[in-house]
């Protein structure tokens, strides 16, 4: 397993031109180009806002920020796990053309989405100020947190990038599972807002390990406090499930070029 | 060097591989009955190919020719056997495949070419010849699902044989250009023989027997005959053309 990070370190030239040209392709043939990077994001923001501040008239007066920050990170999250489903499959020629880490495919997705993330993030530095989020020294805590869920997106990635070549109704199912997870997340909410049982909302913490991530998210950016201590919960899950999904891809790695 | 012992690849028939844990859950009942559907791409297979040597390789269509190539660009790995490789071999992007059908040829060459390994330094320092012996002109500058399939071969085989490795694979990417590029390329063939290893893959018998000093004929994954070009094309023409009769249409 060792093995297989050194593999893909020494081909970083490789993963990183795989990220710049799909960056590329993905924005061809638009006539706004890289402006989508910016738009899309807003445009949903304004979606949510629409429906949360206005028609429900909920969220409080920073809502606009607070859903944007977790709205951002729980994108990089699911583009990544989407693009991951099919990235060995749709790269079906270069897979049977030449020889290396096929770990670079779900790899080079994450990466496209990090700077969808950072384009986003590029916007939310602004709304920041015009809505009043407390900045604080806290929000160098910010590179932790994108460790963490780096860390868990890229374990994930490998599991369903392996799971998707086998077998196409992934894509299906994690469209479902990506909606399911959408609400179940802190993300049109905080958590405080929702649960007033301590305890209930300390297992819900518990079994949502993305919940902590989001909520410290909102903490460090927004409010100007440390992160809450469920962030741990998703550091935890986050190493288990690279671990495994870093095993589970170095067992299968050959036998995917065969599958395809 | 290409050393190639007793070499067998081996795929699963029906549509995809399952994994195990989804065979647990959902198949078990019609996985007992089921038979073993696999099939042996290749088999037995021994050869060796000496450096600056060009082994030409023959076989009808499915006969595992590509799988033989795959193999030894390390694609595939041996399920039997043992391939023991010297040298840095070039890549198979002439199998047509390779290209990103949106990306323009020249992204595709650095594409190409960082992924078998060169530095996109080297690959600035040899695009132009790429794009000049590839005759492509403006055209290297609009996405690759626009190019015929004439400019998709020659631009293949520039690649291929500009990428300066020591072993180059070359699947019928020949044959494709007009009479003006088949001499351009038959020309930088003679050039490149003996200083490289070439495996050459065609169903031009009169490429494989000009440029081969060996030739491989595969038959349903196994080898049927190797040695002298023009024995063994004889063989295999005479097998090809001795075949049954088709089948009444009734």
């Amino acid at each position: 397993m060792i093995e297989q990070i050194r593999k893909v370190w020494q081909r970083r030239e490789l993963l990183w031109y795989i990220v710049k040209l799909q960056m590329k392709a993905e924005n061809k043939n638009k006539l706004l180009g890289f402006a989508w990077s910016f738009l899309d994001p807003l445009l949903l923001l304004l979606v949510y806002v629409v429906l949360v501040g206005m028609i429900f008239g909920r969220g409080g007066p920073q809502f606009p920020i607070l859903l944007f920050v977790s709205l951002i990170s729980w994108r990089w999250f699911t583009s990544s796990l989407t693009r991951s489903v099919t990235s060995v499959t749709s790269k079906l020629g270069l897979v049977k053309s030449v020889r290396f880490p096929l770990a670079i495919l779900p790899l080079s997705g994450i990466i496209v989405g990090f700077f969808d993330w950072l384009f986003g993030f590029v916007i939310l530095v602004p709304m920041l100020f015009i809505f009043e989020a407390s900045f604080t020294v806290n929000v160098l805590w910010l590179p932790v947190l994108l460790l963490i869920q780096f860390i868990g997106t890229v374990g994930t990635c490998l599991i369903f990038a392996v799971v998707g070549t086998y077998l196409s109704d992934l894509g299906n199912i994690i469209q479902f599972l990506i909606r399911l997870g959408f609400y179940l997340s802190p993300i049109l909410y905080s958590v405080t807002d929702m649960i007033e049982s301590e305890r209930l909302a300390m297992l819900y913490m518990v079994l949502n390990p993305f919940a902590g991530l989001l909520e410290s998210y909102k903490n460090i950016v927004i409010r100007g406090v440390p992160p809450t201590e469920y962030a741990l919960v998703g550091a935890a899950v986050a190493c288990v499930v690279f671990l495994i999904g870093l095993w589970y891809f170095s067992r299968d790695e050959f036998k995917l070029v065969k599958a395809i | 060097m290409i050393k190639v012992s007793d070499l067998g690849i081996k795929f699963k028939m029906g549509k995809r591989q399952r994994s195990r844990v989804f065979t647990f859950l959902f198949d078990r009942s019609r996985n007992r009955q089921r038979p073993s559907g696999e099939f042996w791409a290749l088999r037995h297979v021994n050869f060796t190919v000496e450096r600056g040597e060009t082994v030409g390789v023959i076989g009808r269509n499915g006969s595992g020719k590509s799988t033989l190539l795959r193999v030894i660009a390390g694609i595939y790995p041996p399920d039997e056997g043992e391939v023991i490789i010297e040298g840095e071999v070039s890549t198979l992007f002439g199998l047509g495949t390779g290209f990103n059908a949106e990306l323009s040829g020249r992204d595709n060459i650095y594409l190409d070419g960082i992924m078998i390994g060169l530095t996109k330094n080297q690959v600035d320092g040899i695009i132009d010849g790429i794009i000049e012996f590839a005759e492509l002109g403006d055209f290297i500058d609009v996405p690759v699902r626009t190019y015929s399939s004439g400019m998709r071969s020659r631009l293949g085989f520039a690649i291929a044989i500009h990428s300066d490795k020591d072993i180059v694979l070359i699947d019928e990417i020949m044959s494709a250009g007009d009479a003006a590029f088949r001499q351009k390329a038959e020309a930088e063939m003679n050039r490149i023989m003996g200083e490289k290893t070439v495996l050459l893959v065609s169903h031009n018998m009169y490429t494989i027997e000009e440029f081969a000093s060996k030739v491989i004929w595969l038959n349903k994954g196994v080898m049927a005959a190797m040695g002298e070009p023009k024995e063994v094309i004889g063989q295999y023409l005479a097998a090809s053309n001795v075949k049954k009769p088709p089948p009444d249409l009734e």
